[in-house]
């Protein structure tokens, strides 16, 4: 049902769509064109400018026979499941054991947990880097891993949380009182019950891990290469329409998550 | 939630994937750290067939990155791509692990003027991978008048036409250059004296780009500017409008070496990497990529007359070239008085 | 929004026991090491000297904090506010308008909706930073379009020339952080009793007043939320300024960046991450404090 606007708004009437159509043009327009040169017969890597070409699926070849290209795709979806399970683990636990206990330090601890999902990612990539050096682990998957955990795994507790905040008491106490031990009670009771807030974190994580641009790059070796920044250092140096390519298929399994999600959830 | 489970299943098994992946291959890798845009993955691939060791590549685009980088990962890159005063820098830190000739045999392929470079007496540390020149790239199809030296590029009526490399030290050269004080002498007295100059040039530039300034002038965003002469030399071969000149003010000259970090992981595949880019065909390869100067004398002879022909690639012999030289702490006035005039208005 | 959740005291909360704490301490583990270990190693190493690219001297000086107030690295700070803060801005005057609108959309359109403004932000933003390229390049669509309208010889005299300008800097910028506005903006106009500005209409305020009186209040801990998502990552952003500028505009994420790599004067890198710390934390002092007043108010 749609809520009145206040009278005399005919012009925001008309306005707001239109506003809001033209910002949706402005989101669309740049990935639109992304996709479609993905299929431009560019001659030359050297030509910068938006002459179309004719149609290809050359780059869409070129892609699979790029090894470094796929190494990075592969890392970065192993990368973000890692970090999607540990921070599940993790986000899921804290939010829980915030809601379970009182204690004096709970509201520090609750922000010290949240300061890494607002904090520049620039002063987490570096202080983590000095942190790395300083210990003397080398860089490669777990550095990467680790810095991705400590700002995701926030991301799954607030969501856990919110959840959390209109659960019933007598949920648990019913699944005791049935003579469950607490764990088994947590797992069998409570955890189905926060399965949506579990499952909308963890997308959540995974979309961010695969994103990560900046702490990632002050962390990452040769080989834990993630996407982005491979992006960064290969389109510095021309044109790259096997990026495009990669980047067309992201889109594609994005949007195809979306209207599966969309379809179950209609469906239910 | 079946959805959820779906997730949790393929992430389990994509990650237990990489897992065992990492865990079995614990043989030998060479961890290689050198120059963007200046190792061909043809090469790499070639070699990693050849000795069956998989090459890890990480590029950089300054030497000083190079060396910040080296330093936070210790016992990490196997062989690392120095230019020269880096060299030098790095064997004065002690930083560097000799390098055993008898290991690499096709060291006799390298002319003779480049075997006893002076910032690394007798190849102990450091083996040239290629040399070259920063000159000063046009179209001569938009620029008429005659360039001769940076005076000539960086003028008013080519403000946002330029294209610089974006490296402080190499920038500030230039000015020192122009002004005829020695590219090595960078103190703050004459960090002053150019700071005028390089205020009124640095207005004029419209991109800054050490990567690769070649699409940019190809595609006509720029009409000129200092680069290195490899971009300069595959312009020419694409378009003959494209001309290289060495600046007259004075041409700065780089040899980039490999060298084995101390404590590299793995010396032996080191070597056996530096010894397969000296094969004539495989040096070969790395100029028809990458037109430096090849400092491999059986490889220049498979090069085709047009490649040697190219004078951003082989410059007559003429003009005086000067190399830079360590200049320590002076790196951190250099990079202060960058930053200072770089203010994007 | 971190302070957006508060913890609710169900029935069974208690003191944690020993067991309680044991469950408690892998997360505690992983936060004194991954988020206090490293900002407290930032500290101590602002503190040290650099010495030539890469190297550290352990001895105590004040001399980075010093350096950080020469006016070339005032002017980088006051430069990188600038930028954030006007993205801020017009991330704000051009979201508002379509969380209101998405916001007040019949219930079932809303998430159609806001995922129509998410879909865009799964692929990597600086793919799409680079999407940019195609449109304002000199030979890119937009003069291509302006000179199939006519309108390059005739309005303008010849190609607009915005790659590699502050204009494009600022496009991309709004372009990466939109979404950042909108969502925090959307949740509070979702929340909105529609009874109150009715109300505000019937006791004859104006569309404006009623918006600057009533709607902007109650719509301000969203804003506030989005304006810290927003100004936050902006003005530490390094990668797009550079891209977009072609690498004369530095910000302060850039020029922590040079140092940490290129620089390799590490000190004083750390001397700049610790003064963002503190520019992060007075922003999000600020913003935070604003709308907890907004909401005592109300």
């Amino acid at each position: 049902m749609a809520h009145p606007l206040p009278s005399g708004n005919s012009l925001a009437r008309l306005f707001l769509p239109a506003w809001t159509i033209a910002v949706l043009v402005f989101l669309y327009l740049p990935i639109i064109l992304l996709v479609v040169y993905s299929f431009n017969n560019v001659p030359n890597n050297m030509d910068l400018s938006a002459h179309w070409h004719g149609f290809t699926l050359r780059w869409y070849r070129a892609m699979w026979a790029d090894r470094l290209l796929m190494q990075s795709v592969r890392n970065t979806l192993i990368i973000a499941s890692a970090v999607t399970v540990v921070s599940i683990v993790l986000g899921t636990g804290a939010a829980w054991l915030m809601h379970r206990f009182v204690f004096p330090a709970a509201g520090g601890l609750q922000t010290l947990i949240l300061l890494p999902m607002i904090i520049p990612e620039i002063i987490m990539g570096v202080s983590l880097m000095l942190l790395f050096r300083a210990i003397g682990l080398n860089r490669g998957y777990l550095t990467v891993i680790i810095a991705h955990v400590t700002f995701c795994f926030p991301f799954v507790m607030a969501a856990v949380q919110a959840r959390l905040a209109g659960i019933d008491p007598s949920l648990e106490e019913a699944a005791l009182d049935l003579g469950a031990t607490p764990i088994r009670a947590f797992f069998s009771v409570i955890v189905p019950y926060l399965m949506p807030a579990i499952v909308a974190g963890g997308l959540l994580t995974f979309t961010l891990s695969i994103d990560e641009f900046m702490v990632t790059y002050f962390t990452y070796d040769a080989r834990s290469m993630t996407l982005p920044i491979l992006i960064y250092s290969e389109a510095r140096t021309g044109l790259k329409l096997t990026l495009n390519a990669v980047s067309t298929l992201f889109i594609a399994g994005t949007v195809i998550l979306v209207l599966a999600m969309e379809l179950l959830r209609s469906r239910r | 939630m079946k959805l959820f489970h779906i997730v949790l299943i393929v992430t389990m098994v994509l990650s237990l994937a990489g897992c065992n992946r990492s865990s079995q291959k614990q043989q030998q890798r060479l961890h290689l750290f050198a120059w963007s845009e200046y190792v061909p993955q043809e090469v790499i691939d070639g070699f990693t067939k050849q000795t069956g060791i998989p090459v890890d590549y990480e590029v950089y685009d300054s030497n000083e990155k190079m060396l910040t980088k080296l330093l936070s990962s210790p016992a990490h890159y196997d062989l690392i791509q120095p230019s020269e005063y880096m060299v030098e820098h790095l064997i004065k830190r002690g930083l560097l692990e000799p390098i055993d000739q008898s290991a690499i045999p096709n060291v006799s392929n390298l002319l003779p003027e480049y075997r006893n470079p002076e910032y690394d007496p007798g190849m102990k540390y450091s083996v040239p991978y290629m040399a070259g020149t920063v000159g000063i790239v046009f179209n001569s199809d938009k620029i008429k008048d005659p360039i001769r030296g940076y005076q000539d590029v960086f003028q008013p009526k080519y403000a946002g036409r330029i294209i610089a490399l974006d490296d402080n030290r190499e920038i500030v050269s230039w000015a020192l250059d122009a002004k005829g004080i020695d590219i090595n002498d960078v103190t703050p007295a004459n960090l002053t004296k150019v700071k005028p100059l390089l205020a009124d040039w640095l207005k004029l530039v419209k991109i800054f780009n050490s990567d690769d300034p070649k699409p940019q002038l190809f595609s006509g965003d720029v009409d000129l500017g200092v680069v290195y002469c490899g971009d300069a030399a595959k312009l020419i071969e694409q378009d003959k409008k494209f001309k290289y000149v060495l600046p007259a003010e004075g041409a700065h000259r780089f040899i980039d070496n490999l060298c084995i970090p101390k404590d590299a992981p793995d010396k032996q595949a080191a070597e056996a990497f530096i010894n397969y880019i000296l094969r004539p065909e495989v040096s070969k390869i790395i100029s028809d990529k990458f037109p430096y100067t090849n400092p491999n004398g059986a490889a220049r002879k498979l090069l085709t007359p047009q490649q040697l022909a190219n004078p951003a690639s082989y410059p007559p012999e003429s003009v005086h070239l000067e190399i830079f030289h360590d200049i320590g702490k002076a790196n951190a006035d250099i990079s202060q008085l960058m930053t200072e005039l770089r203010n994007g208005r | 929004m971190p302070q957006a959740v508060a913890i609710q005291p169900a029935l069974n909360v208690r003191r944690p026991g020993w067991r309680g704490w044991g469950l408690f301490a892998p997360m505690v583990a992983w936060l004194a090491l991954f988020v206090v270990a490293p900002t407290a190693i930032l500290l101590v190493y602002s503190f040290f000297t650099g010495e030539g690219i890469g190297e550290v001297d352990t001895h105590f000086t004040l001399e980075n904090y010093r350096r950080i107030f020469k006016p070339v690295y005032l002017d980088l700070f006051w430069r990188s506010i600038v930028y954030a803060g006007a993205t801020t801005i017009l991330c704000a005057m051009i979201g508002y308008p379509v969380a209101w609108y998405i916001g007040r959309a019949p219930a079932s359109r809303r998430g159609k909706l806001l995922m129509l403004v998410m879909i865009p932000f799964m692929t990597s933003f600086l793919i799409r930073t680079y999407a940019w390229f195609t449109i304002l390049h000199e030979h890119g669509l937009l003069n291509g379009f302006l000179e199939s309208a006519h309108l390059i010889p005739t309005v303008f005299s010849h190609p607009l020339n915005i790659l590699y300008t502050p204009t494009a800097v600022m496009i991309a910028l709004v372009y990466t952080y939109l979404p950042f506005m909108i969502l925090p903006i959307y949740t509070s106009v979702e929340k909105l009793d529609p009874s109150l500005i009715e109300a505000a209409a019937d006791l004859g305020a104006g569309p404006t007043r009623s918006f600057f009186r009533v709607i902007l209040p109650l719509t301000w801990p969203g804003a506030a939320a989005g304006i810290l998502m927003v100004f936050v990552p902006a003005i530490a952003m390094f990668a797009v300024t550079k891209i977009m500028s072609g690498g004369h505009i530095r910000l302060i994420g850039d020029e922590i960046q040079e140092q940490f790599e290129g620089g390799g004067d590490l000190p004083f890198g750390s001397a700049l991450g610790m003064a963002l710390l503190i520019l992060f934390l007075v922003t999000y002092w600020i913003s935070a404090g604003r709308s907890a007043k907004v909401l005592r108010g109300t």
